[in-house]
């Protein structure tokens, strides 16, 4: 006779009624879910908030709806009318240079910036105490960062020397609407007006000197993304040889928005480790459930109800959990950019705007989803299996065996449906991979060695101290707590020192290596015609200093293989080489710390049509062999070269190197200045070196000398606010891990106090069932510890070497932190279990058994 | 007459609950002789297993005072107690209350090595080979029927020899016939090493094996008796 079966909705509905429960047993599932979510959400929600405000700033970050700028030529009165015919225009220029005091005693580098009286066309540029910006540039005077006036020991009203002139200082700066466009700055900035910048003397041709005209257009154009877009692209077609760069209002500053958008899908990446890290207390949460309606599902089994029947009344509960712990994390998530807005406002590069994205919800949304219902379907599955016997008698094993096929089948499509995302969202989609497969072995790896450590508790010899073999038969225990210890405690740790690793061979890479090898000072803006006396100055300040130079112009490249780059399909990583200036040299000999992998070198006094050595990695990577052809724009004229060798550059030498050294006939005629690098022998003193500074600031004005070691802590210091927000994020998945612990602890504290009541019960003292915990938690911890050190460096090997590239750097300080953190984790959830153990009563364990 | 070994002074057990004080006990007092057996009998909350958590210090006295081999169970510490229940006392559970983690040997030698004694897994096993189950000593409880699950427990609570047992219920998680296997197990145990026994129990038939059979009603005593047809007359 055929059965009929209660369909969906009678299931939807048995489901519904047990969800009558609440939320007992599902405070750490929907704890665990909830943070991973929040951390994914909260970085899509920081990122879209710092979009939003870099395009609503965009403008005054810009100073102008649009921006075209060009090094060391200043736009012809030609283009300048084509500027002008768009709208308002306003002219900066800015160059590093020497500020230093009249009497020569001091010098500091500066950020010089040159501006007309538009300046700026959006925002206001104010000055500390009030007064106007406007009227101290058109007096003739300089309006400079605090940081300068404190650095020569200068006020307002004294005068400093820059260039050949002597410039007042007029007033301190207080805001400069359009800074951050301004690419890594090394030192304070110095306002002055165009004809004060004239008068210094220091643009000549071949000046290192960036010009800007930003351009503010009619509202109905500036707040139309793509008529601004087609604006740019018609300007560069109607001056098709003026090398400009251009911006717009909507993405002010691509390198920010590109740097951005790589941080956020890494830092996502790292969300979706603490969301898989809680994915082991949502399958240990779904599994006690289960455990805890054993009862229920086998009396639901003799009344009739199917395998399929049980596991969707079941399901039902877990997808509503899912939703509670998915949309607390959502919640949080978009709270998070408020708080750090309200915290660390003030760290960020823009003003945050919080506008949260769809997407960055959806995206959020969906791994919970996929992360939940992955981890939960194979305990869920296993309810299938329940028979109806248990209701006769306990059976350990009541739901033993594996979820059917079909299951399984769907838990790898889900896998598989994660790792595609995680991959398809991300670029370059290598890293995701690395970090998934980085992933996927902590799992396995903790996963298996929680098993063997059991295994092996159970054959050691019986110890003679009684706790210790309290603590081994604990940890032998199959429901015991050390296969959730060990992987929650061990994947976070993992994590902890992948990332301290890591961190410490960018931080070795940037600081300790460098000095070894790196020179003292960049020298720019070396007229060649100062070259022999400025070298003859070093030697006599200090004898032994080695000074090396190399011609030095800024161009963009145009085009390849002729064809424009505006109309070619680059990977994304490479795009940078497109996007800005590059520096370019010439040379007859091949530059020191370049090797030439393919092709050959120019002979000397090659006088044939233009040839460049191009970098081979970069070249590689656009594509590019040996015979092809690139354009680059040098000041305002377009010259094509042919690709002559390929050069392989030990760019981490900071030794004077080029993506592109051309033959010299190429740019010989070109007006331009000289790049020169200064090493100084050993155990120099400041006194010389400082002396040495002086002198080439008082004989050569127009040279700006970068020490080394301060452009390297300016870097370092923006690099450590990216690596605070990494550990922020990593941190989160040892929390992850820690509700994981915080799980599996009360899980098995009624079974673990009712241990310790039978063992006061025949005798035990408090003192050694302490004891007894305190050894099973040490034992473990320090194992996973040491395990968890052990891969992570593994892992932080294959990320420093592999995907960094980067020597790889040990630190036992990650050792010590890891050891810490693990005794830190274990000491305080451990401690609350054992206490709350000691605390409680023996009576209601011994009567309700 | 000699000193009783357990002596209970007009003791009181009051708990609380959300609806108000619940006087479990009111006013008990017993003294039971070295070496007797005796059986605390009562309807369903008349208090008789709160009397044996009393008397085995595992629950405070809310007012008056008993005394275990002379020592005054209110001040000592929970260590003492411990200490104490491991030197004077064993206690079998209806529920056994084994450590489901250890094998029937580990489980018979954890008093002994808790109190450090170097024999204690030969007496364990030797132990678990008067209770008949030599065969078994390797098997965790899982394993183990109810019946051989409380012979483990037996055994574990002679462990360290001690002067009192006291039994809650021994029986009644088991059928008649292994019920019997193991009071004829405990009784013949009791013998052989002259122990004090208590025990809780609603089997009159396992009471009138007892040298006395105190019967308890709403937290006090009502009856306290010698053996045989006494009992019966009473309960009838």
């Amino acid at each position: 006779m055929p059965r009929r079966r209660a369909g969906a909705a009678t299931v939807l509905r048995l489901g519904l009624r047990e969800l009558r429960n609440g939320f007992d047993g599902f405070r750490i599932f929907i704890a665990c879910l909830a943070l991973g979510v929040m951390v994914i959400a909260a970085v899509g929600a920081l990122a879209d908030a710092l979009r939003a405000g870099l395009t609503k700033q965009g403008e005054t970050i810009l100073g102008g709806d649009v921006v075209f700028a060009r090094m060391h030529v200043r736009a012809p009165p030609q283009d300048q009318d084509v500027f002008r015919g768009l709208g308002q225009v306003s002219e900066t220029a800015t160059m590093r240079t020497m500020a230093r005091r009249i009497d020569g005693s001091d010098q500091a580098l500066a950020e010089l910036k040159g501006a007309d009286s538009f300046y700026p066309l959006a925002g206001a540029a104010t000055l500390k105490g009030g007064g106007s910006f406007a009227d101290a540039l058109s007096g003739g005077g300089a309006v400079v960062d605090a940081m300068l006036l404190e650095r020569l020991g200068l006020k307002v009203g004294d005068k400093m020397r820059i260039g050949n002139e002597d410039v007042p200082i007029a007033g301190v700066l207080d805001n400069e609407p359009d800074a951050i466009v301004d690419r890594l700055t090394y030192g304070p900035r110095v306002f002055v007006s165009l004809a004060t910048l004239g008068k210094t003397g220091l643009v000549k041709p071949g000046t290192l000197i960036r010009w800007r005209y930003a351009i503010k257009l009619p509202s109905n154009l500036a707040n139309d993304r793509e008529a601004l877009a087609d604006l740019r692209k018609s300007v560069s077609e109607k001056l098709p040889a003026g090398g400009y760069t251009s911006a717009d209002r909507f993405d002010p500053s691509p390198q920010i928005s590109r740097a951005l958008e790589r941080l956020r899908q890494f830092l996502i990446l790292i969300g979706l480790a603490s969301l898989l890290v809680g994915g082991v207390g949502i399958a240990n949460a779904v599994s006690t459930f289960i455990d805890k309606r054993m009862k229920v599902i086998a009396t639901l089994r003799s009344i009739g109800a199917s395998g399929g029947q049980i596991m969707g009344i079941f399901l039902v509960q877990l997808v509503a959990m899912s939703l509670v712990g998915i949309a607390i994390g959502l919640a949080l998530g978009v709270v998070a950019p408020k708080l750090i807005d309200v915290f660390y406002g003030d760290l960020l590069p823009v003003r945050l705007n919080v506008a949260v994205s769809l997407q960055s919800l959806g995206l959020a949304a969906l791994y919970g989803a996929l992360v939940a219902l992955l981890f939960a379907l194979w305990p869920l599955g296993r309810a299938e299996n329940v028979s109806a016997t248990v209701l006769f008698r306990d059976s350990v094993n009541a739901t033993g065996g594996r979820p059917r096929r079909a299951l399984i089948v769907l838990m790898i499509g889900l896998a598989g449906a994660l790792v595609a995302i995680a991959v398809l969202t991300s670029e370059p989609r290598s890293i995701a991979l690395y970090v998934i497969a980085g992933l996927v072995v902590m799992l396995v790896v903790f996963g298996w060695l929680g098993g063997f450590i059991a295994r092996l508790a159970r054959r050691l010899p019986r110890p003679s101290r009684p706790e210790l073999g309290l603590a081994l038969r604990n940890i032998a225990s199959p429901d015991g707590l050390t296969r959730s210890v060990v992987l929650s405690l061990g994947t976070g740790l993992s994590l902890l020192v992948t990332v301290a690793l890591a961190n410490a061979a960018l931080v070795a890479d940037l600081q300790d290596r460098l000095p070894e090898e790196a020179p003292d000072y960049f020298l720019l803006d070396i007229p060649p015609s100062d070259l022999d006396g400025l070298k003859a100055r070093v030697a006599q300040d200090v004898p032994h200093a080695s000074l090396v130079d190399a011609p030095m112009l800024r161009g963009r490249i145009v085009a390849l293989k002729g064809k424009p780059i505006e109309d070619l399909k680059l990977p994304s990583d490479v795009q940078w080489v497109l996007n800005g200036d590059r520096g370019l040299s010439y040379d007859d000999l091949v530059p020191e710390g370049s090797t030439v992998t393919s092709g050959s070198w120019w002979r000397k006094d090659y006088e044939g049509p233009p040839l460049v050595s191009f970098e081979g990695e970069i070249a590689k990577k656009l594509g590019l062999g040996l015979g092809d052809t690139v354009t680059v724009n040098v000041l305002g004229r377009n010259i094509t070269a042919t690709v002559a060798n390929l050069r392989e550059v030990k760019w981490e030498s900071l030794a004077l190197n080029f993506i592109m050294v051309f033959s010299p006939n190429t740019l010989r005629a070109a007006p331009h200045n000289l790049l020169a690098t200064v090493r100084l022998p050993q155990g120099t003193s400041p006194d010389v070196e400082t002396k040495m500074v002086r002198d080439i600031g008082r004989s050569y004005p127009s040279v700006s000398a970068i020490r080394v070691r301060d452009a390297i802590d300016q870097f370092s210091k923006i690099f450590a606010k990216v690596m605070v927000a990494v550990q922020v994020a990593g941190s989160v998945t040892l929390t992850a891990g820690a509700l994981v612990l915080a799980g599996a602890l009360v899980t098995a504290q009624r079974r673990r106090i009712l241990e310790a009541v039978i063992l006061k019960t025949i005798g035990a003292r408090q003192r050694q069932i302490l004891k007894a915990h305190a050894w099973e938690y040490a034992l473990l911890a320090s194992i996973a510890a040491i395990v968890a050190i052990g891969l992570g460096s593994a892992i932080a090997w294959v990320a420093v070497t592999r995907v960094m590239e980067l020597d790889y750097v040990f630190s036992m300080n990650a050792v010590f932190i890891t050891l810490g953190v693990a005794a830190a984790m274990i000491a305080v959830f451990g401690g609350i279990g054992t206490w709350s153990i000691l605390r409680a009563p023996a009576v209601p364990s011994l009567r309700s058994e | 007459m000699s000193e009783p070994i357990i002596k209970l002074d007009d003791v009181h057990l009051t708990l609380t609950s959300r609806a108000g004080p619940v006087h479990i006990l009111r006013g008990v007092s017993l003294a039971i002789p070295r070496g007797q057996s005796a059986a605390v009998v009562g309807p369903s909350g008349s208090g008789k297993t709160s009397l044996l958590m009393l008397m085995a210090g595992l629950e405070r006295v809310t007012r008056g005072r008993i005394t275990i081999s002379g020592r005054d169970l209110g001040p000592l510490s929970e260590d003492e107690l411990a200490i104490l229940r491991g030197a004077e006392m064993g206690i079998v559970f209806q529920s056994f209350h084994l450590v489901p983690t250890m094998t029937a040997l580990e489980n018979v030698a954890l008093p002994g090595e808790l109190a450090g004694e170097a024999n204690a897994v030969e007496i364990a096993r030797d132990l678990l080979s008067e209770v008949g189950l030599s065969a078994r000593i390797d098997h965790f409880p899982a394993e183990l029927s109810g019946g051989e699950q409380q012979r483990v427990a037996i055994a574990r609570a002679l462990s360290r020899s001690p002067n009192i047992l006291f039994a809650d219920e021994p029986t009644g998680n088991l059928d008649g016939r292994t019920g019997k296997q193991i009071i004829d197990l405990l009784f013949g145990l009791r013998k052989r090493r002259d122990v004090t026994l208590v025990i809780v129990t609603h089997d009159n038939k396992l009471a009138a094996m007892t040298d006395r059979v105190i019967r308890m009603a709403d937290g006090t005593i009502v009856a306290d008796e010698g053996t045989g047809s006494g009992i019966h007359a009473v309960s009838s």
